[in-house]
């Protein structure tokens, strides 16, 4: 945000989607399972903040119309989940990594183009490790990744884990840099 | 996407109206600063000292606003529901997430304090967590957000500078006895302008605090998508919910004639004195950006 930005009282709207890199997540698996024996759990999901809009209702029920109309060829599912937060969910299943990435992206160009992109808060893929969940978390602002590992607890994350993941995975996937940016998402509904 | 489509239009006048107060705070604050040369060398140590005080203020006054409410920082375990909340918020606002405080107060409200997005802290009451719904004081939190994001508190410390110069010159006006012989301005003189300076900054100065409230609430709404959640939680804060009457029309209709509408002062000079603008203004700005969301998802379909 720049100097004029703060004087005025700050940008007219919010930071649109960065450029897609959600396709990334692809080839970064192919790491993540060959070299480092870490497998999707079969799931993703987009969260958004659903808009008591007519249109935004339209816009979403054509994107699941689209996905459905897909998911039925490919063997995946797709469910609809509202949190505490106030936050809906889209969940895929599908045993296919690449077919939840492309599902996931189909959902988020749809809210683009029905001029809702600003709305979308993070796109979630879905990991097991030795039977252990681990989630990478795609920030549309900012157009890049971050890992979140939960511990046991109420509200705890594996901080090490985490940033070993960092490490391994950094060649081949756009890290979010600032860690203070790595938001938690606690209650995925994958 | 090279031109996004957004729910909400700009608010052109808004800007003006911005622009145009920090232009005569300027313009005031430079001829104040010209008459202060002019007194010579004992106004200018007053600048200096004033300018230190000023810097400690902008350092300082997060934990001298939190000591005053008597509020706590909270941890994620302490407080799980509100950081959850506030993260998802950043997330969305593009924000470093801020430290997050509660003050034991059956008081509603909310505040940020911070020089900068890095060192932001956001305040929320319990009686405010307590009274609002997850959705009206998700409302309540992206307002003080946008404070965050704008630099609000920042900018109102720097513009509030001179104010306090000019106010410290009216109390210690015999820094300037003495030297008046030497050609420089009369002591009396320098009081009245500094009188001035104060006066006008000082409406001028709650005028831009009231503009950039309107910037929050705008900035709130465009954070959470829900601008009837923000002006339902100022209502509920304002204890104006009765303005939507709860009570059957059929009852209401007997108890009218006891009803007296309360002489108020005429509004303007309430306006004037206000860091605030009023509450009615607030929501029906909020009304507005409704609407706007409304009409601009029905264009999209059409």
């Amino acid at each position: 945000m720049g100097f004029l930005d703060a004087l005025l009282g700050g940008k007219k709207k919010l930071a649109g989607v960065a450029p897609d890199r959600l396709f990334a997540m692809t080839t970064a698996y192919v790491a993540l399972e060959t070299e480092l024996s870490i497998k999707s759990a079969g799931s993703a999901g987009i969260v958004f903040q659903p808009l008591a809009t007519s249109d935004f209702a339209q816009i979403l029920k054509d994107a699941e119309e689209l996905l459905h109309g897909t998911a039925q060829e490919q063997d995946s599912t797709l469910e609809t989940a509202d949190d505490e937060f106030g936050y809906r969910w889209l969940v895929l299943r599908d045993p296919d990594f690449e077919d939840l990435v492309v599902s996931l992206n189909t959902i988020a160009t749809e809210l683009q183009g029905g001029g809702y992109g600003d709305r979308l808060l993070a796109a979630v893929f879905a990991f097991e490790e030795n039977g252990r969940r681990l989630y990478f978390i795609y920030n549309f602002k900012r157009g890049s990744f971050y890992p979140f590992v939960p511990a046991p607890g109420n509200q705890q994350r594996d901080n090490e884990r985490e940033m070993r993941l960092k490490a391994q995975v950094e060649k081949e996937l756009p890290i979010e840099p600032d860690m203070a940016r790595w938001f938690p998402l606690w209650q995925i509904p994958l | 996407m090279a031109t996004q489509k957004t729910s909400f239009g700009r608010d052109t006048g808004l800007q003006i109206r911005m622009l145009a107060t920090m232009f005569f705070l300027g313009l005031l604050y430079v001829a104040f600063v010209g008459v202060l040369f002019a007194a010579g060398a004992g106004a200018i140590t007053m600048v200096v000292v004033i300018g230190a005080l000023t810097l400690a203020q902008i350092f300082l006054s997060d934990k001298l606003a939190l000591r005053s409410m008597g509020a706590k920082e909270v941890s994620p375990e302490q407080a799980p529901g509100l950081h959850a909340m506030i993260e998802r918020l950043c997330i969305q606002a593009d924000l470093p997430k801020p430290r997050i405080a509660v003050a034991d107060t059956d008081v509603p409200n909310a505040f940020a304090m911070g020089r900068s997005q890095k060192n932001a802290i956001v305040c929320a009451t319990t009686g405010i967590m307590s009274r609002l719904s997850p959705a009206e004081l998700e409302g309540v939190m992206a307002h003080e957000l946008t404070h965050v994001k704008n630099r609000d508190v920042m900018i109102m410390t720097i513009v509030s500078f001179f104010a306090s110069v000019a106010s410290m010159i009216m109390q210690f006006a015999f820094f300037f006895g003495g030297d008046s012989d030497e050609g420089s301005p009369p002591v009396i003189l320098i009081l009245a302008v500094s009188f001035a300076v104060y006066a006008l900054s000082f409406f001028l100065m709650l005028a831009l605090s009231r503009y950039r409230e309107f910037s929050a609430d705008r900035g709130a709404a465009l954070i959470t998508g829900r601008p009837s959640a923000l002006s339902s939680a100022l209502m509920k804060i304002s204890g104006a919910m009765e303005r939507i009457p709860s009570r059957d029309l059929r009852q209401a209709e007997e108890l009218n004639a006891f009803f007296i509408v309360p002489a108020r002062a005429k509004g303007a000079l309430r306006t004037l004195f206000a860091t605030h603008p009023p509450m009615e203004k607030r929501i029906e700005r909020l009304n507005e950006l409704e609407a706007q969301l409304q009409r601009s998802g029905s264009a999209i379909a059409a």
